[in-house]
C-alpha cells in the first residue's frame, strides 16, 4: 500500500529583510495511512511549517508534497482550500473556535462548508460532541468553556468530516498535564484506534512517547528521533 | 455561496462589537442623513414648483405673451372673433406680498371665470351659479385661496387679507377657499385667485393682460404664429416652467455636490471600521480559511456584514435626514426666494423614490468603501492570516502603490477639469478626482511629515514624542486613513470658506463700485417676479422737489421675452459714468462704452453672457420688443452679482424707443454737497408717505444685499459643519481600533514604568500629531478645492467671476479645528485606557 503522507525534496525558506532564512532544507520523508507520528524539535525549527505545508496553508520553497493521490503544493490555491475542507482536520493549539458560533455550529461548520446537509452534518456533529463529552454544552458560545473543552470542541471539529489525516499543532501546548492527557486520549482514540492518520506536533517528550513513530527537525531535515 | 453558519459568523460578530458596529452605522446613517435632507429639500421645491406651475398654467398648450406691459386686452376679442379660437383664457398676474401673513409672497393670478373651463380647476366647473361666483364679478376685492393658506392663518369667508402692491397697500377679501387635490397640496399654495378685470384694476394695468392661456392644435398654433402682431408672441405654455427649473439646476446641483462629499467622508470611517474590523479579527479569518472557506466566502462575508450595517444607518440616515430635510426645505426654498422665483412649500415629506435612493446610496456607499478591505481578507493565505500584523505591514507596503494611484486621479480629475470645460457634471466629477486623488496621497505625506515631526518631537519630548511619531507611522493603515478623512472634511471647510469670502469681497466690492447715489427708492420686490413694482409718477416729482436733492437717477426692471426665453431687462440713465472696475472684455474706455449704449446698443451681465454664450467681441442680443422682434448689439459685459439669471441693460431712451411701457420701478436720489444726508432722507419720507415706498440709505442697501447673500450660503455652512462632525467620528473610531490593536504594547509600557499621566500625554501626542498632519496636507489640498469652486465650478454654475482672497485666518482656523477635532475624539479612548487590565492586557496573544 502506498504511504498516506510523502515528502520529496522539501524545501522551505522565508525572506527576513534581505536574509534568507531556509526552516526546510530538501527534507523527504513518507508517513503511512493509520500511523500517529509525533514531530519535535526546537521552536523555529519548522514544525509548525511542516503541518503548514501538509495542510496546503503554506507553499514550499522547492520540493512536492503529497498526501493520497494529491500533489498539495501544485494543486491551485481554490483546490487546495477544497482539499484541506474535505481531506484534512485540523486541530490548532490556541483551539481557534469561531468566538461568534456555538460549539455545535464550529463542530457543523467544515461539514456545512462541503454543502453536506445539514441534517446529517447535525447527527454527526451531535453525535462527536457526544463522544467528547460535551453534548450538554452544544449550545453555549466558545468563550465559556474551559480551555480543555475548546480543545475537545477542536478535536470534534477535526474529526467531523470524516478525514483520513489529521494535523494538530501542539494540542496540548496550552493546556494542563491532566487536561492535556484527556485530550491526547481522545484524539488517539478518534484517529489512530480509528485508522486515521495523525501528525502531531511537540515540544513535549510525554506527548511524543505515545506516538507510533517520532520524527525530529534538526538543521531543516526530518529524522527519525534517537531517543524515540 | 454563504452558508447559514458562516453567515451567523458575521452577523453574530456584528451584534457582539455594538462600538464597533455603532461607528459604522453612525457613518452610513450621518452621510446618508445629509445626502437625504438635500434630496428632500430639492425635490420639494422641484414638486412644489411644478405644482404650483400646473396651477397658474393649467391645461393650456399655448400662451400669447407681449412685451413689459403685457398683452392687449383687444387681442383677446381678435383671437376668438376673427381667428375663431374659442379656447382661450385671458390671464393677469401679479406678485403681491402680505405684510400680516409673515411677509409671503403670493402670486396674484387674475383669471375669468366663464373662460376657466377648460383650463384650471380651481373655480369647479366656472360656473355663474356655483356659490359665490357671482360675488367674483360684483366685488373688486373678492380673492378665492387654498385651503393649506387659509388654515395655515385661520382665514375664512370673509376674512380680509392686507397685500403690498407695487408701491401700494391695498385689501382684498376671501370669498371662496378651494380645498386642494389630494396630495397637491403645494398646488394653491401661495396664490390668490381673482377675477380678471378686478386684477387689472388692482395692479393698475386696465387694458392689458399678462397672458392669453390658450388649447390650440399645432396647425392652429403654426397660423396663429405665423399672424399675431409683432409685439407679441405664441409660446409653449411650458416655456415658463421650464426656463425656472433650469435657472435652479445649478444651485440644486451644487448641494447634491456638496451632500455627497459628506457621504465621501462617511465612506472614510466605513472604510476604517471595516479595516479594523478585519485586523482584528484575522485570527478568526485564517481559521475560517483553515478550515475550508473559500476567499470569495470571506470576501461576501466582509461585504454582506458591511451591507448589513450599512442597511441599517441608511435607515437610521433616512429618519435623521427627514428631520434635517424640513430644516433644509426651509433653507432652499428661502434661497430660491431670494434669488430666482416665488416659491411655497410647506414641508419635505418622504418620498419613495427618495428612500429607495437613500438605502441606494447607503448600501452602496458601504460595499464600495468595504471593498478593499474584503479584499485584503480574502486575499491573505491562511497561514499568514494566522500571523500578526500581515495587514499592517500589507498597507505599510502599499503607501506608495496608494499614492500612485492618488496622483493618477488627481490627475485624471484635472484633465476632467480642463478637457469637458462645458459640462458642470464633469466639474464635480473633476473635483472629485483632485479631492481623493489627495486624499489618497496622505498617507504617504503623512510617513513624510512625521519623519520630520519625529526627531523634533524626541529633542522637546524625549522617547515618548518619537514613540508617539513612529505609531502614527507603523500604524499607517489604520492612521493614514483616518488622517485623510479629516484632511477631505477639513478641506471642505477651507475650500468653501474662501470660496465664500471670496464672493463675499468681490460682492461687496462691486457693491461700493455699483452703488454711488445716497438714497435708493423702491418698492418692495417680492422676488424675481415677471412683473416688476411700479413706481407712481407723482411720487418721482414730490421726491425731486425734496430740498437738497440734487439729481434723481430712474432705473426700470421688467422682463421682456426673446426667443431663448425670458429676459431680465434693466433700463438705466445713460448719462451717469460708471466706473471702468465695473467692466470686463469691454471695447475701449467707459466713456466709449456708455457712447455706444446711448446709441442703441445694449451692456450683459456677465452670468448673461456665460449662460447665452455671447462672445466678447461682436455679440448681438434678440429681443422681443413692442415693435416686434430686435437685434441689438453688445458693448460690453459687466459684472454683476445681482442676479444669477443674467441681465440685458439698455440705456432708457433706447427702451422707449422699442417698449411702450413708461413706468419707473426705483430711484437713486443724489444729494447736494452741502446737504445732510439724514435730513434729505427723513424729508423724502415724509415726501413718500402713504406709499409702500421704501427708502434706503446705500448702507442699508449693501447690509440688505450681504444679508441675502449670507442666507443663501446657509446651506453650504449648515453641510459644511456636518462633514466636520462625520471626520469627527472617524477620527475617534481610528483612536479606539489604534488603541485596541496596541493593547498590549502599551500594558507593556504601563509595566515599565509608565505613568497614568505619560500615557495620557503620549495618547494625546499621537492624535494630536494626526490631528497636526491633517490640518497641513489639508492647506493645499483647501486651496486647490477654492480654486477649483470659484474659477470654475462657479463660473460654470452661475457665471460669475471672483476675485480668490487667501484670508490667512481660514488656514490657521482650519489648522485649530483638525487639531482640537483629533484631540477631542482622543478624550475617550484616554479614559478607556485609564481602566486597561495591565496584567490581563500583557498575556493577549
Amino acid at each position: 500500500m502506498p504511504p498516506l503522507i510523502r515528502l520529496d525534496r522539501v524545501s522551505k525558506s522565508y525572506e527576513e529583510g534581505t536574509e534568507v532564512r531556509s526552516v526546510l532544507r530538501e527534507t523527504s520523508a513518507t508517513i503511512e495511512a493509520g500511523e500517529f507520528v509525533a514531530v519535535r524539535g526546537r521552536s523555529g525549527s519548522g514544525k509548525s511549517t511542516l503541518l503548514n505545508l501538509l495542510a496546503g496553508l503554506d507553499l514550499p520553497t522547492a520540493g512536492d508534497v503529497f498526501v493520497e493521490d494529491a500533489c498539495v503544493n501544485r494543486l491551485s490555491s481554490h483546490d487546495r482550500t477544497v482539499f484541506r475542507r474535505d481531506r484534512v482536520g485540523f486541530v490548532f493549539q490556541f483551539f481557534n473556535l469561531i468566538p461568534t458560533l456555538t460549539v455545535m455550529e464550529n463542530v457543523q461548520l467544515p461539514a456545512e462548508l462541503t454543502g453536506s446537509g445539514s441534517v446529517s452534518a447535525n447527527a454527526r456533529a451531535r453525535s462527536l460532541l457526544e463522544a467528547v463529552g460535551l453534548s450538554d454544552r452544544a449550545r453555549q458560545f466558545p468563550d465559556r468553556l474551559s480551555g480543555g473543552e475548546q480543545q475537545r470542541v477542536a478535536i470534534a471539529r477535526a474529526l467531523v468530516q470524516d478525514a483520513r489525516l489529521v494535523l494538530a499543532d501542539e494540542p496540548t501546548g496550552n493546556l494542563d498535564d491532566a487536561t492535556g492527557q484527556v485530550v491526547l486520549d481522545l484524539l488517539d482514540r478518534f484517529t489512530r484506534k480509528a485508522g486515521k492518520t495523525l501528525v502531531l506536533v511537540t515540544h513535549s517528550r510525554e506527548v511524543a512517547e505515545r506516538a507510533d513513530r517520532v520524527l525530529t527537525i534538526e538543521d531543516g531535515h526530518l529524522k527519525a528521533a534517537k531517543d524515540g | 455561496m454563504l452558508s447559514p453558519i458562516l453567515l451567523r459568523t458575521g452577523l453574530r460578530d456584528l451584534r457582539r462589537r455594538p462600538l464597533h458596529t455603532g461607528l459604522m452605522v453612525l457613518g452610513v446613517a450621518l452621510g446618508v442623513a445629509v445626502v437625504v435632507a438635500i434630496d428632500l429639500a430639492n425635490e420639494s421645491a422641484r414638486r412644489g414648483f411644478a405644482r404650483s406651475s400646473e396651477a397658474i398654467a393649467g391645461r393650456a398648450t399655448h400662451q400669447v405673451r407681449g412685451g413689459p406691459s403685457g398683452v392687449p386686452e383687444d387681442l383677446l376679442r381678435r383671437l376668438r372673433v376673427d381667428w375663431g379660437l374659442r379656447a382661450s383664457a385671458p390671464v393677469v398676474e401679479g406678485v403681491v406680498v402680505a405684510p400680516d401673513l409673515d411677509r409671503q409672497p403670493l402670486t396674484l393670478l387674475g383669471v375669468d371665470p366663464l373662460s376657466e373651463g377648460p383650463f384650471r380647476t380651481h373655480l369647479g366647473s366656472g360656473s355663474p351659479a356655483a356659490p359665490n361666483l357671482a360675488r367674483f364679478f360684483d366685488d373688486p376685492s373678492a380673492v378665492i385661496v387654498g385651503s393649506g393658506l387659509a388654515n395655515r392663518y385661520r382665514l375664512g369667508i370673509g376674512s380680509r387679507v392686507r397685500l403690498l402692491v407695487d408701491d401700494r397697500f391695498e385689501t382684498v377679501r376671501i370669498m371662496g377657499v378651494v380645498r386642494d387635490a389630494p396630495g397637491a397640496s403645494e398646488a394653491l399654495e401661495g396664490l390668490l385667485l381673482m377675477d380678471v378685470g378686478a386684477a387689472q384694476r388692482l395692479l393698475r394695468t386696465e387694458g392689458w393682460l399678462s397672458r392669453i392661456d390658450m388649447i390650440l392644435t399645432e396647425a392652429e398654433a403654426a397660423r396663429l404664429r405665423r399672424d399675431l402682431p409683432p409685439a407679441v408672441r405664441l409660446a409653449p405654455a411650458s416655456e415658463q416652467a421650464e426656463t425656472m427649473t433650469q435657472l435652479t439646476a445649478a444651485f440644486q446641483l451644487n448641494l447634491t455636490a456638496l451632500s455627497l462629499l459628506a457621504l465621501v467622508v462617511g465612506m472614510f470611517l466605513i472604510y476604517n471600521t471595516v479595516m479594523f474590523s478585519v485586523v482584528q479579527r484575522r485570527a478568526v479569518l485564517g481559521t475560517l480559511r483553515a478550515l475550508g472557506t473559500t476567499p470569495a466566502q470571506v470576501f461576501a462575508l466582509i461585504l454582506v456584514e458591511t451591507a448589513a450595517a450599512s442597511a441599517l444607518g441608511s435607515l437610521l440616515g433616512l429618519a435623521l435626514g427627514w428631520f434635517l430635510g424640513q430644516g433644509a426645505v426651509r433653507l432652499v426654498t428661502r434661497t430660491i426666494n431670494d434669488l430666482y422665483y416665488v416659491l411655497s412649500v410647506t414641508g419635505a415629506p418622504l418620498t419613495a423614490g427618495a428612500a429607495v435612493r437613500a438605502l441606494g446610496f447607503g448600501i452602496g456607499a458601504g460595499i464600495v468603501s468595504a471593498l478593499a478591505p474584503a479584499l485584503e481578507a480574502a486575499r491573505v493565505e491562511p497561514v499568514a492570516a494566522l500571523r500578526r500584523s500581515v495587514l499592517e505591514s500589507a498597507a505599510r507596503r502599499r503607501v506608495s502603490d496608494v499614492a500612485l494611484a492618488g496622483l493618477a486621479l488627481g490627475a485624471a480629475g484635472v484633465a476632467c477639469l480642463l478637457l469637458v470645460p462645458s459640462s458642470l457634471f464633469a466639474s464635480f466629477a473633476g473635483l472629485f478626482g483632485v479631492v481623493l486623488g489627495l486624499a489618497l496621497l496622505t498617507p504617504a505625506a503623512t510617513l513624510v511629515l512625521m519623519a520630520g515631526i519625529g526627531p523634533l518631537a524626541a529633542r522637546f519630548v524625549g522617547t515618548l514624542g518619537r514613540l508617539a511619531a513612529r505609531t502614527v507611522t507603523t500604524s499607517i493603515a489604520r492612521t493614514g486613513v483616518a488622517i485623510a478623512a479629516l484632511m477631505v472634511a477639513v478641506s471642505v471647510t477651507i475650500g468653501v470658506s474662501l470660496m465664500i469670502q471670496s464672493f463675499r469681497s468681490t460682492v461687496e466690492n462691486w457693491l461700493g463700485l455699483t452703488l454711488r447715489a445716497d438714497l435708493y427708492l423702491a418698492a418692495p420686490r417680492p422676488a424675481r417676479s415677471a412683473r416688476p413694482p411700479t413706481i407712481s409718477a407723482d411720487l418721482q416729482a414730490r421726491v425731486r422737489a425734496v430740498p437738497g436733492v440734487a439729481e434723481v437717477e430712474v432705473f426700470r426692471a421688467v422682463e421682456v421675452a426673446s426667443p431663448e426665453g425670458p429676459v431680465a431687462l434693466s433700463v438705466a440713465d445713460p448719462r451717469r459714468e460708471r466706473s471702468a472696475d465695473l467692466y470686463r472684455f469691454a471695447e475701449g474706455s467707459p466713456a466709449v462704452i456708455w457712447s455706444r449704449v446711448r446709441e442703441g446698443a445694449v451692456l450683459v451681465s456677465e452670468p448673461f453672457a456665460h449662460r447665452r454664450r455671447i462672445p466678447v467681441h461682436g455679440g448681438v442680443v434678440t429681443l422681443q420688443t413692442d415693435r416686434g422682434l430686435h437685434v441689438f448689439p453688445v458693448a460690453g459685459v459687466f459684472y454683476d452679482y445681482a442676479s444669477e439669471r443674467g441681465t440685458v441693460l439698455v440705456a432708457r431712451p433706447i427702451y422707449e424707443r422699442y417698449w411702450d411701457d413708461r413706468g419707473i420701478s426705483s430711484l437713486a436720489v443724489y444729494l447736494s454737497p452741502e446737504a445732510s444726508l439724514e435730513d434729505v432722507a427723513r424729508r423724502v419720507r415724509a415726501a413718500v408717505a402713504g406709499s409702500a415706498l421704501q427708502v434706503v440709505s446705500t448702507r442699508s442697501l449693501r447690509r440688505g444685499a450681504l444679508r441675502v447673500f449670507d442666507r443663501t450660503f446657509a446651506v453650504t455652512e449648515a453641510l459644511r459643519l456636518l462633514a466636520v462632525v462625520v471626520a469627527f467620528v472617524g477620527v475617534w473610531s481610528a483612536l479606539m481600533a489604534l488603541q485596541a490593536e496596541r493593547t498590549r504594547e502599551l500594558a507593556t509600557l504601563v509595566a515599565l514604568g509608565l505613568t497614568p499621566r505619560r500615557l495620557w500625554g503620549l495618547t494625546f501626542l499621537e492624535t494630536g500629531f494626526m490631528g497636526l498632519a491633517a490640518g497641513l496636507l489639508s492647506f493645499p489640498t483647501g486651496a486647490l478645492l477654492a480654486l477649483i469652486l470659484v474659477e470654475v465650478i462657479n463660473v460654470r454654475s452661475f457665471g460669475w467671476t471672483m476675485r480668490l482672497v487667501f484670508e490667512p485666518s481660514v488656514f490657521a482656523q482650519a489648522l485649530l479645528v483638525s487639531v482640537a477635532a483629533a484631540l477631542l475624539a482622543s478624550v475617550y479612548p484616554v479614559l478607556r485606557l485609564g481602566k486597561m487590565p495591565v496584567a490581563a492586557a500583557l498575556r493577549l496573544e
